[in-house]
């Protein structure tokens, strides 16, 4: 969402491109529902490329909030993993 | 409109989510549907696993947008509760029956007694106004020729221990909460 604002497929075919196939799990939409609801997302109606009015998503104020937060605590834990490891490697490989 | 967004929308008004809100939901999964046929994908590429269960998708969806109203009266605890009361009914006259039986001497003219006093004798308990019904000789002599007493006591058992199923079955308090959990309908997603 980042990139910009989006529809649900849209978002599907951005995230999917990036290798995270989530739809697998039961589909988008739960989660922007959930989004949605908790104020971390606004929506609008726009026209898409000759289609339907559809609903696209964008971060709010609180949702860029919320991402910036969970970026940090995503990059420190990755960090913890990384060093424990970084250790193991160290100890495996002569 | 799909099959599936066709199936979703009478999942959204099963659960009580207002018209508007289910419309406005099923028009855009039906135009994302629609944009993955055109591009030659199949609704699982919009979906995933849960393009092969749409109740749990559109109740999964609704439940998280938090958009379900209160669950719709579901019929089958009023029907219910008049099967229970019938056989509790039933039930407890067998027994009442088979406690008459029993409680009176062993021997056929006391069971007898005790059936034509049930049926059409005085007392408070009758079924039938004095005079009104006769019974037929051959009861007599048929229950004359028969010790009713272990048929008594194996209706008694009987009765005795589906009261004690119907109580657990249809008035226990556990089994209730366990019904309105499931009229409460589906949780959340576990990842969302």
């Amino acid at each position: 969402m980042g990139d910009g604002p989006a529809y649900g497929y849209e978002m599907t075919k951005r995230l999917g491109g990036r290798g995270l196939s989530i739809v697998g799990e039961g589909s988008i939409y739960p989660l922007l529902g959930r989004l949605e609801r908790d104020g971390l997302v606004q929506t609008h109606r726009a026209a898409s490329n000759g289609g339907p009015p559809r609903k696209y998503y964008s971060l709010s104020a609180a949702g860029q909030m919320a991402l910036e937060a969970g970026v940090k605590e995503w990059q420190v834990t990755r960090d913890a993993v990384d060093g424990v490891l970084g250790l193991v490697a160290t100890e495996v490989v002569p | 409109m799909s099959e599936f967004v066709q199936e979703c929308l009478r999942e959204w008004r099963r659960l009580g989510v207002p018209d508007a809100v289910a419309n406005e939901m099923a028009a855009d999964l039906s135009a994302d549907l629609d944009e993955a046929e055109a591009e030659g994908g199949s609704p699982e590429d919009v979906l995933g696993n849960s393009a092969f269960d749409p109740r749990r998708f559109a109740a999964a969806w609704a439940v998280a947008r938090g958009v379900t109203g209160p669950p719709a009266p579901d019929p089958a605890p009023a029907w219910r509760s008049v099967v229970a009361i019938g056989l509790s009914v039933a039930l407890a006259l067998l027994a009442v029956v088979a406690l008459l039986a029993l409680s009176v001497r062993s021997g056929s003219q006391a069971v007898s007694v005790a059936v034509h006093r049930f049926a059409v004798g005085p007392g408070p308990i009758r079924m039938f106004s004095p005079g009104q019904v006769q019974m037929p000789p051959f009861v007599k002599t048929q229950f004359a020729s028969a010790n009713v007493q272990p048929i008594a006591l194996a209706i008694l058992v009987i009765a005795v221990i589906g009261l004690g199923l119907l109580a657990v079955l249809f008035w226990s308090p556990r089994l209730g909460r366990r019904r309105n959990r499931r009229d409460r309908g589906p949780r959340s997603p576990s990842w969302s």
